[in-house]
């Protein structure tokens, strides 16, 4: 247990900072952006004001002048004087104090208030939170200015009452956000094991819940500034707020209405004053708002229909010449043809290829089933093919052909119709790949319907149709029922459904029994081995799990670190495997007959990260066979005649001690955390 | 380390009209020292039973003991300790996992006693101490799962309660995982209810074998004999739907249309749970097949079998399982 620490510790060291970094670079990246940038240096010309400004011309402001009342704009007084002869510019200037200080008060109370009573309901608990819960959504169905009237005269005219007022009418709205994302993360496994742990419930919430939910509170906070300032000024303005002989932005702009039409600067001057801030919090809070949105949205990274490079140089290659490291050994027509495929991710140090020449063929009818660990690009090579890859991703490849259409090149239209049509797509979680704001039926009929141009009635005919197909009892019933409605197992077969709209000649099925129950599971197994037999529809499944791919699959693809490292027939998975991280996938499998006095089997070492591959054979840190050559050199995927591939130095080679650990746990541990 | 039992526990969401019962009258013993994997599929209720063990659920009838006496939730770490699935959404993405395993350890611990019972527990799950000022972000998900574990451990528990804590995983991680709970067992001798769909992993890790079907526990027995001899057909179905890694296409739907209907259903739904057997509408020797096994649709099957298996027609056998031998 102690021989591994020493590398591992100063990764920590390197990565702590940049954490904390990250945390601090994704302020300043919004900084960076020209709203972000703008609102930043206005907001602090502003508050650079309010503290400074009272200081410096407080005196000045004063000053009364009964020889030049209300006079207009001129080199002496730039927006004029009032009618005690005050310069206005200097009091718009020292106004600014007041203005935002009473904001912020006011601002302060309403989230205080707020966060007590949008957390109140997880510290007291089931009942008594519900009736706090219910009080802030009846407050919150209130106008904001007219509950702030109604508060300005309960509190009495004059300032106290005022931020009260502006305080209470922000705090509902505030509570019932701070509600919601405290229930959201209330609801998290995290906060289920400290309850275990005996945390009590304030520390609960001061430790695991606030720190969660605290950059959109904030965020909310700036523009709700912004907004209390705006009422603030409606309410001086109207005479609830600020009292004489105290002014700010709002008295300042009453005071000047008089007199617009003689010299109207006097009430434009508060009238900027007030915009320019309230701009300035606004779109502070907006700009930090979208910067952080645009950075969570980023990392849960969900596939968006996106680009294949449009500038591809058009590699129209004749049919025959094909490359001899793929088996043309399809039987019939090919439905896809893959060759040399990668996709490109723009990385901070450069770019990360997670994909790295995959070259593959599917025949009419065949399974080919894809297997690897997460992160070897498997589940990438499906969305590629699909051309579900993500924005930013790029994906390039001398041929991506489906039904002998090259779908790299032209644009998404072009092939919208053959891909909606003839291709489909399994996702391992229905539920998210399902709107569930629509009913099943009226999802599926919509393919139909876009594609084939059906009528909405015959398009929801074949819908239930197509649900029957894939035996979902009662189809015409669940065909009206939303996916929340649906088992994971029925959801999956709706999904299959979906596919089924068209006539598809290939399904890829990503992960798709991963979700479900083993009974289940065997159930959408043998349906998608129906539906592929009945048809003659290729497969492409992708699955972490070698024994399903071993059963469904005539071929299977071996993917690591993002290339194919062997390609063999799935009957000699676990005989005649010749690469030997195949062989230890297959081994880390615990079957039905595992030595159950032996530790499991497993795979030392980690995947490779994509944005570091190693030079030689990706797979040669973890590999028993690796020598010198391995390192340096990648192998190539070789097809040894009989269209089996393997891309080892090593191919066939038998390990002495395939990663069995036997009785060294060390050798276990090393395997985390190399 | 302890016993727990649940005695006759049942657990209802929602309210009288609309509601479900999750767990039905579950009676279960973890023996002291021993590992009873408990098996089902979504929807079983295997997954609230393990809340309701450690007190995140409120029981609707029955209780749960632990060494005989009823298991309070006082303040303080609870005497069981629960690992959840997900490494990812367990630990708090705001703190380190050394203080995730910190907060953990009882109370009225000094700060410097606590620092060294955390790095005591990193290294007892094979993790560098020195790694207590990581964040979850920069573990991998096996990693996750050990810091989970620690945790679980850092509480002094009784009883640990393991939901499918390899299914986030992958295959080649949930070997150290798996390989960590069976050594931990063994040196530490902690009680533990082990939850998983995966027969195999079940296998490799509990003595005991428990099957659940809507609620119900519908098999009980030491895992070699509940493998070996399974006595409820929905026992059976589930060994059968295991995938083999010999290779071959899988077993052909059955010839007999009854049977192959039987195969396909859908799993039922735990709102509306069947009359009589509970797994009547999917059973292969049910009244879909024989119809003269009407009994199956009307009464409920006592547990007097072989296995306590929930079947009519499992054969007899000893009326009560082993009670801490």
């Amino acid at each position: 247990m102690t021989t591994a620490p020493m590398n591992a510790s100063p990764l920590v060291a390197a990565a702590e900072p940049t954490r904390r970094s990250a945390a601090r670079g994704r302020w300043l990246s919004v900084l960076r952006t020209p709203v972000g940038a703008g609102a930043g240096l206005l907001l602090l010309l502003v508050l650079l004001l309010a503290v400074f400004a009272p200081l410096l011309w407080s005196e000045q402001a004063d000053t009364i002048d009964t020889d030049s009342v209300l006079q207009g704009a001129s080199g002496q007084h730039w927006v004029g004087t009032d009618n005690l002869g005050r310069d206005l510019f200097l009091r718009v200037l020292v106004a600014t104090r007041l203005s935002i200080g009473l904001a912020l008060l006011a601002t302060l109370i309403a989230v205080v208030v707020g966060l007590v009573l949008g957390t109140a309901p997880l510290l007291l608990g089931r009942r008594a939170g519900r009736l706090v819960v219910a009080g802030v959504d009846i407050a919150v169905a209130f106008p904001g200015l007219l509950l702030a009237i109604f508060f300005a005269v309960i509190f009495g005219v004059g300032m106290t009452g005022a931020v009260l007022a502006i305080a209470f009418a922000g705090a509902p709205a505030f509570a019932r956000l701070t509600h919601t994302l405290a229930a959201g993360v209330a609801e998290r496994d995290f906060v289920a094991a400290a309850r275990i742990a005996g945390v009590g419930r304030l520390r609960l919430l001061l430790r695991h819940v606030l720190p969660n939910i605290g950059e959109p509170l904030v965020v909310n906070a700036t523009i709700g500034a912004g907004g209390a300032l705006l009422s603030f000024a409606g309410l001086s303005f109207l005479g609830l707020g600020v009292q004489a002989p105290s002014y700010d932005w709002g008295r300042l702009l009453q005071d000047g209405l008089s007199g617009i039409y003689i010299h109207p600067e006097a009430a434009l001057a508060p009238g900027v004053a007030i915009v320019v801030a309230g701009l300035a919090f606004n779109l502070f809070g907006e700009a930090v708002a979208k910067g952080i949105g645009l950075t969570t949205s980023l990392s849960s990274g969900q596939a968006v229909r996106g680009a294949a490079r449009p500038d591809r140089e058009v590699a129209e290659v004749v049919d025959d010449g094909r490359p001899a490291t793929d088996p043309g050994r399809a039987e019939g027509r090919t439905v896809l043809d893959v060759q040399d495929l990668s996709v490109t991710f723009p990385g901070p140090a450069g770019p990360v290829r997670p994909v790295r020449g995959v070259s593959f063929r599917i025949g009419r009818g065949e399974a080919v089933g894809v297997v690897g660990e997460s992160g070897s690009g498997k589940s990438l090579t499906a969305l590629a093919i699909a051309r579900l890859v993500e924005r930013p991703g790029e994906v390039t490849a001398e041929r991506l052909e489906f039904m002998g259409t090259d779908v790299l090149a032209g644009t998404d239209r072009t092939h919208r119709r053959l891909l909606g049509t003839a291709f489909a797509m399994v996702f391992q979680d229905p539920m998210t790949s399902f709107n569930p704001t629509r009913r099943i039926g009226r999802q599926l009929a919509e393919v139909a319907e876009q594609h084939q141009g059906m009528s909405r009635k015959i398009a929801l005919a074949r819908a239930v149709d197509r649900l029957r197909a894939v035996r979902v009892p009662a189809a015409e019933r669940r065909a009206h029922q939303y996916p929340h409605e649906f088992s994971g197992g029925m959801r999956q077969r709706a999904m299959i459904g979906m596919g089924l709209m068209g006539e598809p000649k290939l399904i890829v099925a990503d992960e798709p029994t991963t979700a479900l129950d083993v009974t289940v599971q065997r159930q959408v197994l043998d349906l998608l081995e129906s539906v592929r037999t009945a048809d003659d529809v290729a497969l492409l499944l992708i699955s972490h799990d070698v024994a399903v791919v071993a059963q469904v699959c005539d071929r299977v693809l071996v993917m690591y670190a993002g290339r194919v490292v062997e390609d063999l027939p799935a009957a000699e998975l676990g005989t005649a495997a010749r690469h030997p991280y195949t062989r230890a996938l297959v081994a880390t499998v615990p079957d039905m007959h595992v030595d159950l006095d032996r530790p499991l089997p497993v795979i030392p070492g980690r995947p490779v990260d994509p944005a570091h591959q190693p030079p030689g054979c990706a797979y040669a840190p973890r590999c028993p066979l690796a020598s010198a050559r391995c390192t340096e050199e990648d192998p190539a995927l070789v097809d040894d005649g009989t269209g089996r591939r393997v891309a080892c130095w090593h191919a066939g080679e038998i390990a002495a001690d395939l990663e069995v650990p036997g009785a060294a746990p060390v050798a276990l541990t090393m395997g985390e955390r190399a | 380390m302890s016993e727990l039992r649940f005695s006759d526990v049942s657990v209802r969401y929602g309210n009288r009209r609309r509601g479900m019962t999750a767990v039905d009258g579950v009676s279960l013993t973890v023996p002291d020292g021993a590992v009873v994997g408990l098996v089902g599929e979504s929807g079983s209720g295997k997954s609230t039973l393990a809340r309701a063990a450690v007190g995140l659920t409120p029981l609707s009838g029955g209780e749960i003991l632990l060494d005989g006496r009823p298991l309070q939730h006082t303040s303080g770490p609870r005497p069981v300790q629960m690992v959840f699935q997900d490494p990812y959404s367990s630990l708090d993405p705001r703190m380190t996992i050394g203080d995730s395993i910190g907060e953990a350890v009882p109370r009225g611990t000094r700060a410097a006693d606590r620092r060294r019972e955390v790095a005591r527990l990193l290294e007892l799950v094979e993790l560098d101490p020195s790694r207590a000022a990581a964040f979850p972000g920069q573990l991998s998900g096996g990693q996750r799962q050990r810091v989970a574990l620690a945790r679980a451990l850092a509480a002094q528990p009784q009883v640990i309660v393991a939901d499918e804590i390899t299914s986030a995983l992958d295959v080649s991680i949930q070997g150290t995982v798996l390989n960590l709970v069976r050594r931990l067992q063994a040196e530490l001798g902690t009680s533990m209810l082990f939850i998983s769909h995966n027969l195999a992993v079940v296998r490799y890790v509990a003595s005991e074998i428990a099957v659940m079907y809507l609620g119900r526990i519908v098999e009980h027995g030491p895992t070699a004999e509940v493998l070996a001899d399974p006595q409820h057909p929905y026992t059976r179905d589930l060994l059968a739907a295991v995938p083999d890694s010999t290779p071959g296409r899988p077993a052909p739907v059955a010839a007999d249309p009854a049977l192959a209907a039987v195969a396909a259903a859908e799993p039922a739904d735990p709102h509306s749970p069947p009359p009589g057997c509970r797994y009547h509408p999917r059973c292969p020797i049910g009244p879909l097949v024989h119809a003269d096994r009407d009994v199956c649709r009307t009464t409920e099957p006592s547990t007097d079998h072989r296995h306590a298996a929930a079947c009519h027609f499992a054969p007899a056998g000893r009326t009560l399982l082993r009670v801490a031998d």
